[in-house]
């Protein structure tokens, strides 16, 4: 079946549809309600409607992934958040969006793009992009037997001949995808801290990136998915690393094994406000341990509740971060990292 | 207190607007489905329209009361009886101590149907809502759907229950059942002409969706859509389908979201960030709808909605639930 008249294909349709692109403010279904300017400090901002309650605010019109946008979007929504907008319900973002959840009956819609608005032109140079962000230390302990059951569970009941499973784990598939050895692969992941971009895929759940991209680690996700993951299992999808906050099935290659960050029933002090242990724009650091060591803080987050999570304040000043990121040593990291992969990629067996 | 003889296909604790603000913790709205049928049972017994109570999916439900109360049924018509004798819905009834009450299986319309009990239930918010989200196993009477053996507690009534016996909804006050539920929309996230073409979302907007037999709690699936929907013909670093995007939040309750070639109504207990686009969203007021839409036998149709028809039938919604709607 196909829509619209007879021999209107999908090619001409799109060559139309890259036509009306210059012209967004217009046709039948347009959904931005509204826009800002790009700047120096910023990428053009846009507003979509999303429903009678919900608005998205989106950062730019190019799907890119670039860690500096979800910085300045974060640092914008802190000061959304400040404001204590009436009829706000709440703020979800995503690396390039912002969701508004609102009630429309307490606040309008104009009321709404117009508090978003000044938001942003409150941060109008780059110099003032500073975000608040938490480092939590994490213990790691690589290749667990918990995880390592889930992997061999897998193998059993789901597919025997896995081909992201070497040894019975997956940690010498993702060094392979790129291009480097398990050891360097497990630097890595140790190497960096892993931002939080914010949650909403799974409860509790964080989607933590490289923040120096040197140890950038990219694979493909499981396919088909497991059925079971342990609580505290590590794993890898795409370019980002999850915690997984519960048991449950996933698709993520896992490497080893880290402290609970999700509590249900919110017994330990650090749960007591609401059972997640990530929020938006926090840093995750990793830290080698055994894998008694994992064990012992999973009991004394769960039944002693006296384990001390190691939390510091900071912050992420975005101009320093971009200038980092612009120096040879950096740059130059990238690029071998880069080649490497695309080595790696070439040999690992597909999903 | 209401011990559960035999839990039916899928028997909940929900309540509305269910537990609101957590998106960006992955966590769901969940809520009752039909948040019309519980509000509507809510005030037969005396109960602000937003409190916990029974939502019995598919039927069979049963269940012994082991105190003196005063019960509601609304929504679908699955012949509720209390010790073998039918009992009328859409009014508030007592039960005493020892009656049992029995559901049989869905009516001719609708699916859903809502046991509202006078004083409401009896269980600790979590964070801040009694629904049940069956999906994440949280919430309500121990995250689950109730089992043979289950006793649910019920809060005090307020007033006395004498003069809660009874009270009956005009006729005219009762909801408009059908076998298309037409559902008012608003599109976006994702539209024409940078994600769809504009004949695709005519088609959306056309078509008389039949509701898949694999839709839950979490995801009402549609039809496949037909070729030339897309204006894109991959999703960029999205993924390779024109339908993946870079990962957002959803719109959730009542996003379509576009899975590969499906449209899939997010509601209830649905994902709440993926990386799908989304074309429309079904206005907040028209909800209750889509939990009263049949899988498999069912259809729906989106209808395009402004903002301000959206906010107004909210705000109408919200005074349904009030003595006048009472014979």
């Amino acid at each position: 079946m196909r829509i619209g008249r007879t021999g209107h294909g999908i090619r001409s349709v799109v060559q139309q549809t890259v036509k009306g692109k210059r012209h967004m403010s217009q046709g039948k279904y347009n959904v931005i309600l509204d826009t800002l300017p790009k700047t120096e400090s910023r990428l053009e901002v846009l507003f979509r409607q999303g429903g009678d309650g919900f608005i998205q605010v989106e950062y730019g019109r190019e799907q890119r992934a670039a860690l500096q946008d979800s910085f300045r979007m974060l640092a914008v929504n802190d000061i959304i958040h400040a404001k204590k907008i009436k009829g706000l319900i709440e703020t979800v973002p995503g690396l390039r969006t912002n969701l508004l959840h609102f009630d429309p009956t307490v606040v309008d819609v104009p009321t709404l793009i117009a508090e978003v608005k000044d938001a942003e032109e409150s941060m109008p140079s780059v110099d003032d992009v500073v975000l608040s962000s938490r480092l939590i230390h994490l213990p790691l302990a690589f290749e667990d037997s918990e995880t390592k059951r889930a992997v061999e569970k897998y193998v059993k009941e789901v597919r025997p001949d896995a081909p992201n499973v070497i040894d019975g784990y997956n940690l010498e598939y993702i060094a392979l995808c790129n291009g480097v050895s398990v050891r360097e692969a497990k630097d890595m992941f140790l190497g960096t801290e892993w931002f939080n971009s914010g949650g909403g895929f799974w409860p509790g759940g964080a989607f933590l990136w490289p923040v120096d991209p040197r140890c950038a680690l990219v694979v493909p996700k499981y396919n088909p998915p497991r059925t079971w993951t342990p609580e505290g299992a590590a794993g890898i999808g795409g370019p980002c690393v999850f915690t997984y906050t519960t048991p449950t099935g996933g698709g993520y290659q896992l490497f080893g094994r880290t402290a609970p960050t999700f509590q249900f029933s919110m017994k330990h002090p650090i749960f007591k406000d609401g059972p997640f242990l990530y929020r938006p724009a926090d840093r995750v650091r990793f830290h080698e341990v055994d894998e008694d060591e994992v064990l012992w803080v999973h009991e004394h987050v769960h039944k002693e509740t006296d384990y001390e999570y190691r939390i510091e304040e900071g912050k992420i000043v975005v101009k320093d971060y971009l200038a980092w990121l612009d120096t040879d040593e950096v740059r130059e990291g990238i690029k071998e990292q880069n080649a490497r992969r695309e080595e790696g990629v070439q040999k690992a067996p597909r999903l | 207190m209401l011990k559960v003889i035999n839990g039916g296909i899928e028997t909940l604790v929900e309540d509305w607007p269910g537990r609101l603000g957590y998106l960006g913790k992955g966590m769901a709205p969940s809520g009752a489905f039909d948040n019309v049928g519980l509000g509507f049972a809510n005030l037969l017994v005396g109960n602000p329209a937003g409190e916990a109570g029974l939502e019995v999916t598919g039927g069979f439900f049963q269940g012994e009361f082991l105190t003196d109360s005063v019960i509601a049924v609304t929504g679908t018509d699955m012949k509720p009886s209390i010790n073998g004798s039918p009992i009328p819905m859409w009014e508030s009834v007592a039960v005493k101590k020892g009656d049992v009450i029995a559901f049989s299986h869905i009516g001719e319309f609708g699916f859903r149907c809502y046991l509202g009990i006078a004083g409401g239930i009896d269980l600790p918010p979590y964070l801040g809502s009694k629904s049940t989200c069956i999906f994440g196993s949280y919430g309500g009477f121990d995250g689950r759907k109730l089992q043979p053996g289950d006793e649910v507690k019920f809060a005090a009534p307020r007033g006395k229950l004498k003069d809660l016996v009874g009270r009956k909804l005009k006729k005219e006050a009762i909801p408009e059942y059908s076998r298309e539920w037409v559902l008012r929309a608003i599109p976006g996230t994702n539209t024409s002409p940078d994600y769809a073409t504009e004949e695709g979302m005519d088609y959306l907007f056309s078509h008389t969706f039949r509701i898949q037999h694999t839709s839950n709690r979490s995801a009402y699936r549609l039809e496949e859509l037909p070729e030339g929907f897309f204006a894109r013909l991959d999703g960029g670093v999205g993924g390779s389908h024109p339908s993946n995007i870079l990962d957002h939040a959803y719109a959730m309750r009542g996003a379509l979201n576009i899975c590969g070639n499906t449209p899939v109504l997010l509601i209830a207990d649905g994902p709440t960030l993926g990386g799908y686009m989304c074309a429309l969203s079904v206005i907040n007021a028209d909800l209750w709808k889509v939990g009263q839409g049949t899988p498999g036998r069912d259809f729906i149709r989106f209808r395009v909605c402004s903002q301000d028809e959206a906010v107004q039938a909210r705000l109408d919604r919200k005074n349904l639930f009030t003595e006048d709607a009472l014979v």
